[in-house]
């Protein structure tokens, strides 16, 4: 049911994504549509563990910003291209996930929340309060920019207008969600939903928690550094606060839990209904009222967990059933344990 | 088949809880192709002792032997691998997957391929009777199709040894027949099994032995018919006036 979902509606999607750019010329929209696809892959890459072993970590932002940094130094003070850089950010972001993981995997519900949101801030707080840190220069809350090339120069990764900005992330998530249903099919996915369902259970079938948690956060890790990396690259700067801060994580996680845990398609289409929302906000009410679009999205999160607990793709799910008038569901659609009991 | 040869040897195992000793200094052994009845009133030590073979908690003394190799310090998923499975009391099913995926968790244990997986899988699901529900979401079963479920998804593991905790709980008479008939197919396999049960009555009809827990302690173990006569197991069940009354 859920690869029916993901191509019925996944597909036109993309047609619809591949075209904008086409028909798109201000340089806000397409930036604008880029961010949208730019927490797709982000949400998507933070389901790709969360969604599936039914843990809430509130500390994805860290493996974003570590590789944002990893990839700004590379270029900045050896010359390494950002496409490297990013593969060594996500690297780092992997390397760094294991022992965190270790530590907090072992943790459940909330313990494990509250645990990865201090890693996340003690490292941002570390970072801002770092100007030097063995002769790398860091330069604390200040951040790094990334000085022009001047013109395109796909090895620098600096490009003049933003369409190129726009394909690159949209094959990026284009890739993760094939991750992802590779990652479905594979005996990970089974053993991450079996964790998921009941860790006793599954520990007696045979599998050790620790390790395919582990192995599925390593590899979200390196998904979420790749991002990280293409985040600063965007916008050619990079600071502790915008890129590792726990606005971030958070985005990544209710967009995740409204349009869908534990599915190809849910994050995606979370990214796709909030962020527009979030954005829209911002810019006609602006400075104004700081942070409406976060109690905006408080609220749409409310709606969802009150109206669709596991997400809007399972009305969709239904509606597209509907349609086609077939048998009643056996499978009953997207059962992700999202936030009801033992997901939570 | 030699009736002789010990699969299971449990040499005087122990556990204690605070102040309770659940389990003392117990040892028994499983032959080969059998299917052993682990009996004893509540809180006799009977699940301690089960979760203790299947790596679920560790034994504060003994050791436990399974085909001649201790399962010393072994984790549960190690126990699974070497061909120990297990069921538990209480049946969770993992939602949000079908009959046929629960089962295949299990299956994944001896093969990585999804293919591989998916047709040991459909063999048990057809070997359960249960093909045609197959495709239907694991959190909508009844409760007993739940515990054959598990069952399943254990056999999947393919083990040599099958432990299982309470398996006609709160079934109907006629779940509970289709349960002893299932077991016994399960054996047909070669597979030897441990039970632990509440209902005499199925376990007298299906054990080919029974050992008796009571405090910890084993008070008995021989034929099923030969033990439900011994005083001491009479005592546990039913108290010592009723044994003082019949003699």
């Amino acid at each position: 049911m859920r690869t029916k979902i993901t191509f019925v509606l996944g597909l036109p999607l993309l047609a619809l994504a591949l075209a904008i750019p086409l028909f798109v010329t201000d340089s806000y929209i397409l930036h604008s549509m880029a961010m949208v696809l730019f927490f797709a892959y982000m949400a998507s890459s933070w389901n790709f563990v969360c969604g599936y072993v039914g843990q809430l970590s509130l500390g994805h932002s860290a493996f974003a910003g570590v590789a944002g940094y990893v990839t700004v130094l590379l270029f900045t003070q050896l010359g390494v291209t950002p496409w490297l850089g990013m593969l060594a950010g996500g690297a780092s972001a992997a390397l760094l996930s294991v022992p965190v993981g270790y530590a907090t995997f072992r943790l459940k519900g909330p313990y494990f929340t509250l645990t990865t949101i201090a890693f996340a801030e003690i490292l941002r707080i570390w970072l801002e309060n770092t100007d030097d840190f063995l002769g790398i220069p860091l330069k604390g809350a200040q951040g790094l920019t990334v000085p022009p090339v001047g013109g395109s120069n796909f090895l620098a990764f600096q490009f003049d207008g933003k369409v190129p900005y726009y394909y690159i992330i949209l094959a990026m998530l284009v890739g993760v969600m094939a991750a992802t249903a590779v990652m479905e099919r594979s005996r990970l996915g089974f053993y991450l939903k079996a964790i998921r369902g009941d860790r006793d259970g599954a520990e007696a079938l045979g599998v050790d928690p620790t390790r395919y948690s582990l192995t599925a956060l390593a590899i979200s890790a390196f998904l979420t550094g790749l991002g990280g990396a293409y985040y600063a690259q965007l916008f050619r700067y990079i600071n502790p606060e915008r890129n590792m801060g726990i606005d971030l994580s958070i985005d990544m996680a209710i967009m995740t839990i409204v349009g869908g845990q534990g599915t190809i398609l849910g994050p995606t289409l979370g990214a796709l209904l909030l962020h527009p929302i979030g954005e829209m906000v911002r810019a006609t009410i602006g400075g104004s009222f700081l942070g409406l679009h976060l109690i905006l999205y408080g609220i749409m999160l409310m709606l969802a967990v009150i109206y669709f607990p596991k997400g809007i793709i399972v009305p969709l799910q239904r509606l597209l059933d509907g349609r086609k008038g077939k048998r009643a569901v056996t499978r009953g659609a997207v059962k992700a344990d999202a936030l009801e009991g033992k997901g939570q | 088949m030699s009736a002789t040869r010990k699969i299971l040897e449990v040499k005087g195992i122990s556990k204690r809880f605070g102040g309770v000793q659940a389990v003392s200094t117990l040892s028994f052994h499983l032959n080969q192709g059998e299917i052993l009845g682990l009996l004893g009133p509540n809180g006799a030590g009977k699940t301690t002792a089960f979760n203790m073979i299947a790596g679920a908690i560790r034994s504060d003394t003994g050791e436990i032997l399974f085909e001649g190799r201790s399962l010393a310090n072994l984790k549960p998923w190690d126990i699974c691998r070497l061909g120990i499975a297990r069921t538990f009391q209480l049946s969770k099913p993992f939602g949000g997957l079908t009959v046929l995926e629960n089962v295949m968790v299990g299956s994944f244990v001896r093969t990585s391929a999804e293919a591989e997986a998916r047709a040991e899988a459909e063999k048990v699901v057809d070997f359960l009777d249960m093909g045609a529900k197959a495709h239907t979401d694991a959190d909508d079963l009844t409760a007993f199709d739940r515990r054959k479920l598990e069952l399943g998804r254990a056999l999947a593991t393919r083990p040599r040894l099958l432990l299982m905790d309470e398996v006609v709980a709160g079934a109907t008479p006629n779940e509970a027949g289709e349960m002893v008939h299932l077991v016994r197919k399960v054996r047909d396999l070669g597979i030897t099994i441990l039970i632990v049960e509440h209902v005499m009555k199925v376990i007298m009809g299906l054990s080919d032995r029974v050992i008796v827990l009571d405090y910890g302690k084993l008070i008995a173990d021989g034929p099923p018919k030969d033990v439900v006569r011994q005083p001491d197991v009479l005592k546990a069940y039913f108290g010592e006036r009723y044994v003082d009354a019949r003699a």
